[in-house]
Protein backbone atom coordinates (compact mmCIF):
# COMPACT_ATOMS: atom_id res chain seq x y z
CA UNK A 1 0.00 0.00 0.00
CA UNK A 2 0.92 3.14 -1.22
CA UNK A 3 2.33 5.35 2.16
CA UNK A 4 3.28 9.36 0.21
CA UNK A 5 4.24 10.52 3.53
CA UNK A 6 7.24 8.13 3.88
CA UNK A 7 9.50 9.93 1.38
CA UNK A 8 8.03 13.55 0.95
CA UNK A 9 10.63 15.09 -0.82
CA UNK A 10 12.32 12.45 -2.81
CA UNK A 11 13.02 13.91 -6.15
CA UNK A 12 11.01 11.77 -9.15
CA UNK A 13 14.78 10.88 -10.30
CA UNK A 14 14.97 9.53 -6.97
CA UNK A 15 12.09 7.64 -7.04
CA UNK A 16 12.61 6.13 -9.63
CA UNK A 17 16.06 4.40 -8.61
CA UNK A 18 14.38 3.32 -5.77
CA UNK A 19 11.80 1.95 -7.60
CA UNK A 20 14.02 0.12 -10.26
CA UNK A 21 15.74 -0.90 -6.75
CA UNK A 22 12.69 -3.01 -6.08
CA UNK A 23 11.09 0.10 -3.42
CA UNK A 24 6.83 -0.72 -4.70
CA UNK A 25 6.63 2.23 -1.98
CA UNK A 26 8.53 4.50 -4.39
CA UNK A 27 6.29 3.79 -7.47
CA UNK A 28 2.77 3.99 -5.42
CA UNK A 29 4.69 7.53 -4.35
CA UNK A 30 5.28 8.54 -7.95
CA UNK A 31 1.64 7.43 -8.75
CA UNK A 32 0.62 9.74 -6.44
CA UNK A 33 2.17 12.43 -7.89
CA UNK A 34 1.68 12.26 -11.17
CA UNK A 35 -2.68 10.43 -11.67
CA UNK A 36 -4.13 13.75 -11.73
CA UNK A 37 -2.21 15.60 -13.81
CA UNK A 38 -2.29 12.36 -16.16
CA UNK A 39 -5.76 12.11 -15.66
CA UNK A 40 -6.20 15.60 -17.07
CA UNK A 41 -4.18 14.95 -19.75
CA UNK A 42 -5.80 11.94 -21.09
CA UNK A 43 -9.70 13.73 -20.35
CA UNK A 44 -8.69 16.16 -22.71
CA UNK A 45 -6.90 14.13 -24.85
CA UNK A 46 -10.47 12.34 -25.76
CA UNK A 47 -10.11 9.56 -22.82
CA UNK A 48 -13.98 8.57 -22.09
CA UNK A 49 -14.06 9.74 -18.34
CA UNK A 50 -15.10 5.98 -17.73
CA UNK A 51 -11.75 4.80 -19.01
CA UNK A 52 -9.56 7.64 -17.39
CA UNK A 53 -8.61 5.39 -14.38
CA UNK A 54 -7.40 1.91 -16.63
CA UNK A 55 -5.89 4.16 -18.88
CA UNK A 56 -4.30 6.03 -16.16
CA UNK A 57 -3.49 2.73 -14.18
CA UNK A 58 -2.16 1.09 -18.01
CA UNK A 59 0.43 4.40 -18.41
CA UNK A 60 1.97 3.91 -15.90
CA UNK A 61 2.15 0.49 -15.98
CA UNK A 62 4.15 0.98 -19.41
CA UNK A 63 6.18 3.79 -17.39
CA UNK A 64 7.68 1.61 -14.84
CA UNK A 65 7.92 -1.49 -17.48
CA UNK A 66 9.74 1.15 -19.31
CA UNK A 67 11.65 3.07 -16.97
CA UNK A 68 15.06 2.07 -18.07
CA UNK A 69 14.61 4.29 -21.24
CA UNK A 70 13.43 7.22 -19.13
CA UNK A 71 17.25 8.86 -19.83
CA UNK A 72 16.14 12.34 -18.02
CA UNK A 73 16.03 14.22 -20.77
CA UNK A 74 12.42 15.81 -19.86
CA UNK A 75 11.26 15.20 -16.10
CA UNK A 76 9.20 12.29 -15.50
CA UNK A 77 5.89 13.56 -15.57
CA UNK A 78 6.15 14.82 -19.17
CA UNK A 79 7.39 11.62 -20.12
CA UNK A 80 4.69 10.13 -18.24
CA UNK A 81 2.20 11.84 -20.40
CA UNK A 82 3.86 11.14 -23.44
CA UNK A 83 3.10 7.26 -22.77
CA UNK A 84 -0.66 8.38 -21.55
CA UNK A 85 -0.92 9.73 -25.33
CA UNK A 86 0.53 6.42 -26.84
CA UNK A 87 -1.60 4.04 -24.66
CA UNK A 88 -4.57 6.44 -25.37
CA UNK A 89 -4.19 5.71 -29.31
CA UNK A 90 -3.93 2.26 -28.56
CA UNK A 91 -7.64 2.28 -26.66
CA UNK A 92 -8.90 4.45 -29.48
CA UNK A 93 -7.58 1.42 -31.96
CA UNK A 94 -9.02 -1.26 -29.76
CA UNK A 95 -12.08 0.88 -29.11
CA UNK A 96 -12.72 1.49 -33.09
CA UNK A 97 -12.37 -1.78 -33.57
CA UNK A 98 -15.14 -3.16 -30.58
CA UNK A 99 -17.38 0.33 -31.66
CA UNK A 100 -17.13 1.11 -28.06
CA UNK A 101 -20.27 4.12 -27.19
CA UNK A 102 -19.19 7.48 -26.30
CA UNK A 103 -19.65 8.21 -22.66
CA UNK A 104 -23.04 8.93 -21.58
CA UNK A 105 -23.29 12.37 -20.05
CA UNK A 106 -25.48 11.03 -16.91
CA UNK A 107 -21.60 9.79 -15.71
CA UNK A 108 -20.33 13.54 -15.88
CA UNK A 109 -20.45 15.89 -12.49
CA UNK A 110 -23.51 17.65 -11.84
CA UNK A 111 -22.90 19.77 -9.10
CA UNK A 112 -23.06 23.85 -8.60
CA UNK A 113 -24.92 26.60 -10.52
CA UNK A 114 -27.01 24.43 -13.85
CA UNK A 115 -26.98 27.46 -16.09
CA UNK A 116 -22.85 28.09 -15.46
CA UNK A 117 -22.39 24.31 -15.29
CA UNK A 118 -24.33 23.76 -18.61
CA UNK A 119 -22.05 26.65 -20.00
CA UNK A 120 -18.70 25.49 -19.22
CA UNK A 121 -19.61 21.92 -20.39
CA UNK A 122 -20.63 23.66 -23.69
CA UNK A 123 -17.13 24.95 -24.00
CA UNK A 124 -15.55 22.41 -22.74
CA UNK A 125 -17.11 19.78 -25.33
CA UNK A 126 -16.47 22.32 -28.18
CA UNK A 127 -12.83 22.94 -27.06
CA UNK A 128 -12.94 18.46 -26.71
CA UNK A 129 -14.57 18.05 -30.37
CA UNK A 130 -12.35 20.50 -31.74
CA UNK A 131 -9.01 18.93 -30.33
CA UNK A 132 -10.24 15.40 -31.54
CA UNK A 133 -10.07 17.56 -35.13
CA UNK A 134 -6.28 18.53 -34.66
CA UNK A 135 -3.64 16.43 -35.58
CA UNK A 136 -2.03 14.21 -32.70
CA UNK A 137 1.23 16.46 -32.73
CA UNK A 138 -0.76 19.11 -32.52
CA UNK A 139 -3.25 18.29 -30.21
CA UNK A 140 -0.17 16.95 -27.71
CA UNK A 141 1.62 20.26 -27.70
CA UNK A 142 -1.55 22.02 -26.81
CA UNK A 143 -2.57 20.42 -24.07
CA UNK A 144 1.23 19.48 -22.66
CA UNK A 145 1.64 23.79 -22.89
CA UNK A 146 -2.26 25.45 -22.28
CA UNK A 147 -3.37 22.31 -20.03
CA UNK A 148 -0.10 20.90 -18.33
CA UNK A 149 1.54 24.54 -18.56
CA UNK A 150 5.10 23.35 -20.00
CA UNK A 151 7.75 25.48 -21.03
CA UNK A 152 8.68 24.61 -25.37
CA UNK A 153 12.07 23.67 -24.70
CA UNK A 154 10.51 20.50 -22.21
CA UNK A 155 7.75 19.81 -24.98
CA UNK A 156 9.87 19.68 -27.55
CA UNK A 157 12.07 17.40 -25.38
CA UNK A 158 9.27 15.06 -24.77
CA UNK A 159 8.28 14.85 -28.35
CA UNK A 160 11.65 14.93 -30.20
CA UNK A 161 11.32 18.15 -32.05
CA UNK A 162 12.71 21.45 -31.16
CA UNK A 163 10.90 24.64 -29.32
CA UNK A 164 10.54 26.11 -32.53
CA UNK A 165 8.44 23.37 -34.22
CA UNK A 166 6.42 22.70 -31.11
CA UNK A 167 5.77 26.71 -30.93
CA UNK A 168 4.68 26.38 -34.66
CA UNK A 169 2.48 23.47 -33.59
CA UNK A 170 0.83 25.33 -30.68
CA UNK A 171 0.33 28.19 -32.59
CA UNK A 172 -1.81 26.21 -35.22
CA UNK A 173 -3.52 24.35 -32.72
CA UNK A 174 -5.03 27.65 -31.18
CA UNK A 175 -5.83 28.96 -34.50
CA UNK A 176 -7.54 26.41 -34.81
CA UNK A 177 -9.21 25.63 -31.71
CA UNK A 178 -10.37 29.32 -32.01
CA UNK A 179 -12.51 28.87 -35.41
CA UNK A 180 -14.31 25.67 -33.35
CA UNK A 181 -14.80 27.11 -29.75
CA UNK A 182 -16.00 30.34 -31.02
CA UNK B 1 -12.30 34.04 -28.21
CA UNK B 2 -8.58 35.18 -26.70
CA UNK B 3 -5.64 33.23 -25.78
CA UNK B 4 -6.14 33.51 -22.27
CA UNK B 5 -9.35 32.41 -22.51
CA UNK B 6 -8.90 29.50 -24.56
CA UNK B 7 -5.87 28.35 -21.92
CA UNK B 8 -8.21 28.66 -19.23
CA UNK B 9 -10.38 26.76 -20.69
CA UNK B 10 -7.99 23.93 -21.73
CA UNK B 11 -7.11 24.03 -18.16
CA UNK B 12 -10.24 22.96 -17.19
CA UNK B 13 -10.20 20.15 -19.50
CA UNK B 14 -10.45 16.93 -17.83
CA UNK B 15 -10.83 18.32 -14.69
CA UNK B 16 -13.80 16.22 -13.66
CA UNK B 17 -12.08 13.02 -14.41
CA UNK B 18 -9.01 14.16 -12.94
CA UNK B 19 -11.14 14.89 -9.56
CA UNK B 20 -13.33 11.57 -9.92
CA UNK B 21 -9.77 9.45 -9.88
CA UNK B 22 -8.98 7.52 -6.87
CA UNK B 23 -5.96 8.26 -6.41
CA UNK B 24 -4.66 5.75 -3.72
CA UNK B 25 -6.67 3.22 -5.20
CA UNK B 26 -4.84 3.43 -8.18
CA UNK B 27 -1.56 3.25 -6.80
CA UNK B 28 -2.65 0.06 -5.20
CA UNK B 29 -3.48 -1.37 -8.36
CA UNK B 30 -0.38 -0.19 -10.67
CA UNK B 31 1.51 -1.82 -7.68
CA UNK B 32 -0.71 -4.94 -7.48
CA UNK B 33 -0.55 -5.37 -11.42
CA UNK B 34 3.37 -4.45 -11.50
CA UNK B 35 4.08 -7.32 -8.54
CA UNK B 36 2.81 -9.53 -11.32
CA UNK B 37 4.73 -8.20 -14.30
CA UNK B 38 8.12 -10.10 -13.84
CA UNK B 39 7.53 -13.08 -14.57
CA UNK B 40 5.25 -11.68 -17.94
CA UNK B 41 8.09 -9.25 -18.97
CA UNK B 42 10.29 -12.52 -18.39
CA UNK B 43 8.48 -14.82 -21.08
CA UNK B 44 8.19 -11.47 -23.22
CA UNK B 45 11.82 -11.28 -22.78
CA UNK B 46 12.40 -15.07 -23.65
CA UNK B 47 9.75 -14.84 -26.82
CA UNK B 48 11.87 -11.33 -27.64
CA UNK B 49 14.92 -13.59 -27.84
CA UNK B 50 13.55 -16.42 -29.27
CA UNK B 51 12.18 -14.45 -32.47
CA UNK B 52 15.63 -12.85 -32.60
CA UNK B 53 17.56 -16.12 -32.63
CA UNK B 54 15.44 -17.41 -35.42
CA UNK B 55 15.89 -14.81 -37.23
CA UNK B 56 19.68 -14.66 -37.01
CA UNK B 57 19.27 -18.71 -37.58
CA UNK B 58 17.21 -17.61 -40.56
CA UNK B 59 19.60 -14.83 -41.84
CA UNK B 60 22.65 -16.24 -41.67
CA UNK B 61 21.58 -19.56 -43.04
CA UNK B 62 20.45 -18.18 -46.05
CA UNK B 63 23.52 -15.86 -46.26
CA UNK B 64 25.51 -19.37 -46.06
CA UNK B 65 23.80 -21.04 -48.43
CA UNK B 66 24.03 -17.60 -51.17
CA UNK B 67 27.72 -17.82 -50.43
CA UNK B 68 27.93 -21.53 -51.21
CA UNK B 69 25.83 -21.80 -53.92
CA UNK B 70 27.92 -18.76 -55.50
CA UNK B 71 31.03 -20.54 -54.45
CA UNK B 72 29.85 -23.89 -56.56
CA UNK B 73 28.63 -21.67 -59.20
CA UNK B 74 32.23 -20.12 -59.35
CA UNK B 75 34.10 -23.82 -59.28
CA UNK B 76 31.83 -25.11 -61.67
CA UNK B 77 32.77 -22.00 -64.57
CA UNK B 78 36.12 -22.86 -63.63
CA UNK B 79 35.98 -26.97 -64.64
CA UNK B 80 34.64 -25.66 -67.56
CA UNK B 81 36.71 -23.51 -68.72
CA UNK B 82 38.45 -24.53 -71.64
CA UNK B 83 41.49 -22.47 -73.81
CA UNK B 84 39.85 -22.99 -76.78
CA UNK B 85 36.99 -20.70 -75.38
CA UNK B 86 39.48 -18.11 -75.27
CA UNK B 87 40.20 -18.63 -79.01
CA UNK B 88 36.66 -17.61 -80.40
CA UNK B 89 37.27 -14.16 -80.43
CA UNK B 90 40.32 -14.62 -81.94
CA UNK B 91 40.25 -13.64 -86.22
CA UNK B 92 41.70 -16.00 -88.28
CA UNK B 93 44.68 -13.81 -89.00
CA UNK B 94 45.16 -14.01 -85.36
CA UNK B 95 45.02 -17.67 -85.34
CA UNK B 96 47.39 -17.97 -87.89
CA UNK B 97 49.58 -15.60 -85.64
CA UNK B 98 48.90 -18.10 -82.66
CA UNK B 99 50.06 -21.37 -84.71
CA UNK B 100 53.00 -19.89 -85.89
CA UNK B 101 54.17 -18.53 -82.77
CA UNK B 102 53.40 -22.56 -81.65
CA UNK B 103 55.13 -23.82 -84.58
CA UNK B 104 57.74 -21.41 -83.15
CA UNK B 105 58.07 -22.69 -80.24
CA UNK B 106 58.26 -25.89 -81.28
CA UNK B 107 61.10 -25.67 -83.77
CA UNK B 108 63.36 -23.39 -81.49
CA UNK B 109 65.90 -24.91 -79.56
CA UNK B 110 64.31 -24.82 -76.22
CA UNK B 111 61.31 -26.96 -76.93
CA UNK B 112 62.40 -30.77 -76.35
CA UNK B 113 61.32 -31.97 -80.19
CA UNK B 114 62.92 -35.46 -80.39
CA UNK B 115 65.65 -35.64 -83.09
CA UNK B 116 64.76 -36.43 -86.80
CA UNK B 117 61.02 -35.45 -86.13
CA UNK B 118 59.43 -31.89 -88.14
CA UNK B 119 56.08 -32.85 -87.83
CA UNK B 120 54.17 -33.23 -84.76
CA UNK B 121 51.64 -36.32 -86.34
CA UNK B 122 55.19 -38.30 -86.57
CA UNK B 123 55.57 -38.08 -82.90
CA UNK B 124 54.29 -40.67 -80.05
CA UNK B 125 52.33 -39.76 -77.12
CA UNK B 126 55.26 -39.90 -74.68
CA UNK B 127 57.23 -37.55 -77.44
CA UNK B 128 53.84 -35.31 -77.48
CA UNK B 129 54.05 -35.22 -73.29
CA UNK B 130 57.86 -33.96 -73.50
CA UNK B 131 56.82 -31.59 -76.27
CA UNK B 132 54.12 -30.03 -73.64
CA UNK B 133 56.26 -30.34 -70.89
CA UNK B 134 59.03 -28.31 -72.99
CA UNK B 135 56.17 -25.69 -73.63
CA UNK B 136 54.84 -25.16 -70.03
CA UNK B 137 58.89 -23.95 -69.18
Amino acid sequence: MAQPHMVPAAHDTALIAAWQAGDEQAAAELVGRHARPLARFLAGAGAPDADVDDLVQETFIRAFRGVDRFRGHCQFRTWLLTIGSNVLKDFGRRAARRKVMPLDDGVRDTTGDPHEHAEAREAEALLAAGLKQLPRLQREVFLLRAQQGLEYEEIAAALATTPGAARVHYHHAVRRLKETVK
Amino acid sequence: MNNETLENLAKRLGSNAAARLNVEATARKVVERLREQPARRTTWIHQSWLRIAAALVIVLGGAALVVRQSLVTSDAGHTAHFVADDLNDLSADELRDVLAALDEMITSDSVAVPEGSTDLHELDAQQLRAVLRSLEG
